[in-house]
């Protein structure tokens, strides 16, 4: 069985935000929730500038459902977390203790009152018939149903974002870091093996070696 | 009175901020470096060692937010995880303790009916009545006592229905009750709130401690001994759920509650995490409270329901349970009606 993960690449995501039109499109996403984002970190700064796609990441081990008052979230035999809306009483807990943030509350009343959260399904809608219209209404498109992957990564230009089986993901991932010929993202590698000339794109200072990583 | 307020207020902000540290203590896990340090490290490991971004990576595990074009608190944040403690509190150390520390007082006070049954006069009722609590007073105390109650109830089933209720409801009939509760637990909520502010200066002037309770406290009010140790017209025990109850937790689930009530105001996730468990941990302490003063003031202590339901009490048991009251009611220092309609329609003799 499949693992449902997301990758995003954080030497390819140029910061189009074209994952989070696709969603909203997608799914007709609730009035002030965006259940995708994209966060630039060092915005500005050359040569330090990384972006990367975020939602939610289907956790293995989903603080949002390990905190849930009423059990609302299930985890799929392809290892995606979805909710029950009709469960769901708008508590809040999972956006306390999501690390992502990726629940997210429509606005019900005064004061910030919360309706039926909703976040990312990796496309998966929710516990309703596949691609009936309940289902569609409440959580947006079933792509996996239709032997689809999600529309973000799907829509992703530079395929930075990255959806499916964690193993396939992993040697595409795998592949890129190889043609790089460095340790990538995988934190510590070029300081710990050091650095191929061959692969370098600009002259290569060698590594001080009393720096760490 | 202005020394000991703030003495007060000292140890209410003490006992907040134990709660506060227990949540902050595993919570700084953050970058090691500021934030413009850790840039330009990346500036200059992309060029010594492209594709290295072990100080972006740092980076994005504080809650330092980077630049989002999405609207909205934190949305520049891409790792908060100050969630991973939070949960690991709520659903553990703060619900385990406090959950077990409710039910050995539901125990407790179960063994102490098995002990001591009700408590009943010693003497026989003189049949003249002296006014104990005024209509004010009642309804402050009773609407406390009700939005309490329901908030108590409301509140333990969004705590622990999820592991006590769910195996008895199914998902479907508990997921009602619990919107139910959560509606309830909101709007009464900031009711509460008010209604102990007003209870607190209802009952401000007769709950000032004195060298006279300080007595009744080491011997716990002659339980013991079986001596009588006379107190005024609140016992010591009285005036500790007075202080600590209803002033200390009343601020501290009062005020975390609001801060989770009105999500409104662009609190961040670290600040509903520290409220929550603030807010659990000290409405769990005030529930066991609560069921000590409940069964003192119905099942434990015969004549303390009809006091607070009629406003009257027997002057044998005003004598016998605060007898520096009675004497003073006796010698006029204190009116024995206070209620001045009250006087007018039905005048209660307590001088003849």
């Amino acid at each position: 069985m499949a693992r449902m993960k997301f990758i995003c690449d954080a030497e390819r995501c140029i910061e189009c935000n074209g994952c989070v039109t696709a969603c909203k499109n997608e799914h007709d996403v609730p009035w002030g929730v965006n259940r995708r984002r994209v966060v630039t970190l060092n915005d500005g700064i050359v040569g330090a500038e990384r972006s990367i796609s975020v939602a939610c990441m289907h956790c293995s081990d989903a603080p949002c459902k390990a905190v849930c008052p009423v059990n609302c979230f299930y985890t799929t035999d392809d290892g995606v977390v979805l909710h029950d809306k009709d469960l769901c009483i708008g508590c809040g807990y999972c956006f306390y203790a999501c690390p992502f943030g990726a629940p997210q509350f429509p606005q019900a009343g005064a004061f910030g009152l919360r309706g039926k959260m909703d976040k990312c399904t990796f496309c998966a809608g929710g516990p309703e018939k596949d691609t009936s219209k309940a289902e569609t209404e409440k959580y947006g498109r079933n792509r996996l149903a239709e032997g689809k992957l999600p529309a973000c990564a799907e829509m992703c230009s530079t395929k930075a974002l990255l959806a499916g089986d964690g193993d396939v993901l992993s040697d595409i991932y795998r592949e890129r870091v190889m043609r790089r010929g460095r340790g990538g993202d995988l934190w510590g590698h070029a300081t710990a093996y050091g650095v191929k000339a061959s692969a370098a794109p600009a002259p290569v200072q060698p590594a001080p070696t009393q720096q760490k990583s | 009175m202005n020394r000991l307020l703030s003495r007060l207020a000292i140890i209410s902000a003490t006992v907040a901020l134990a709660f506060a540290s227990v949540a902050i203590a595993q919570q700084s896990t953050g970058p090691t470096l500021p934030p413009e340090e850790l840039a330009k490290q990346q500036q200059q490991r992309t060029v010594q060692q492209p594709y290295n971004n072990a100080p972006t990576w740092d980076k994005a595990r504080g809650a330092v937010a980077g630049y989002t074009s999405i609207p909205g608190v934190e949305t520049g944040v891409l790792i908060q995880d100050g969630g991973q403690t939070w949960r690991a509190l709520k659903n553990g150390t703060v619900s385990v303790w406090g959950g077990w520390a409710f039910v050995a007082m539901m125990l407790i006070v179960g063994a102490f009916y098995g002990w001591k049954g009700t408590i009943q006069l010693k003497e026989a009722p003189t049949g003249r009545m002296i006014e104990r609590f005024t209509l004010t007073e009642r309804m402050a105390h009773w609407t406390t006592a009700i939005t309490f109650s329901i908030l108590a109830i409301s509140g333990l089933i969004l705590a622990f229905g999820k592991n006590i209720l769910i195996p008895v409801f199914g998902f479907t009939v508990f997921s009602w009750l619990a919107t139910l509760a959560k509606t309830l637990h909101n709007f009464v909520g900031p009711l509460f709130v008010v209604s102990i502010v007003i209870t607190f200066f209802v009952f401000l002037r007769d709950n000032m401690p004195r060298a006279i309770d300080f007595k009744w406290l080491v011997t716990f009010g002659g339980l013991f001994s079986g001596k009588h140790i006379p107190s005024e017209r609140f016992n010591a025990g009285e005036k500790i759920w007075f202080w600590g109850g209803l002033m200390v937790l009343g601020i501290v689930v009062g005020v975390s509650g609001l801060v989770l009530n009105f999500p409104n105001f662009g609190q961040t996730r670290s600040t509903m995490q520290l409220a929550n468990l603030v807010h659990l941990g000290g409405s769990l302490i005030f529930m066991v409270g609560a069921l000590g003063h409940i069964y003192m003031g119905t099942l434990g202590m015969a004549g303390a329901f009809s006091a607070m339901k009629t406003g009257q009490v027997d002057e044998a048991w005003a004598k016998e349970h605060h007898e520096v009251w009675y004497d003073d009611i006796k010698a006029g220092r204190i009116p024995a009606v206070r209620t001045k309609s009250l006087t007018a329609a039905q005048p209660v003799g307590g001088d003849d």
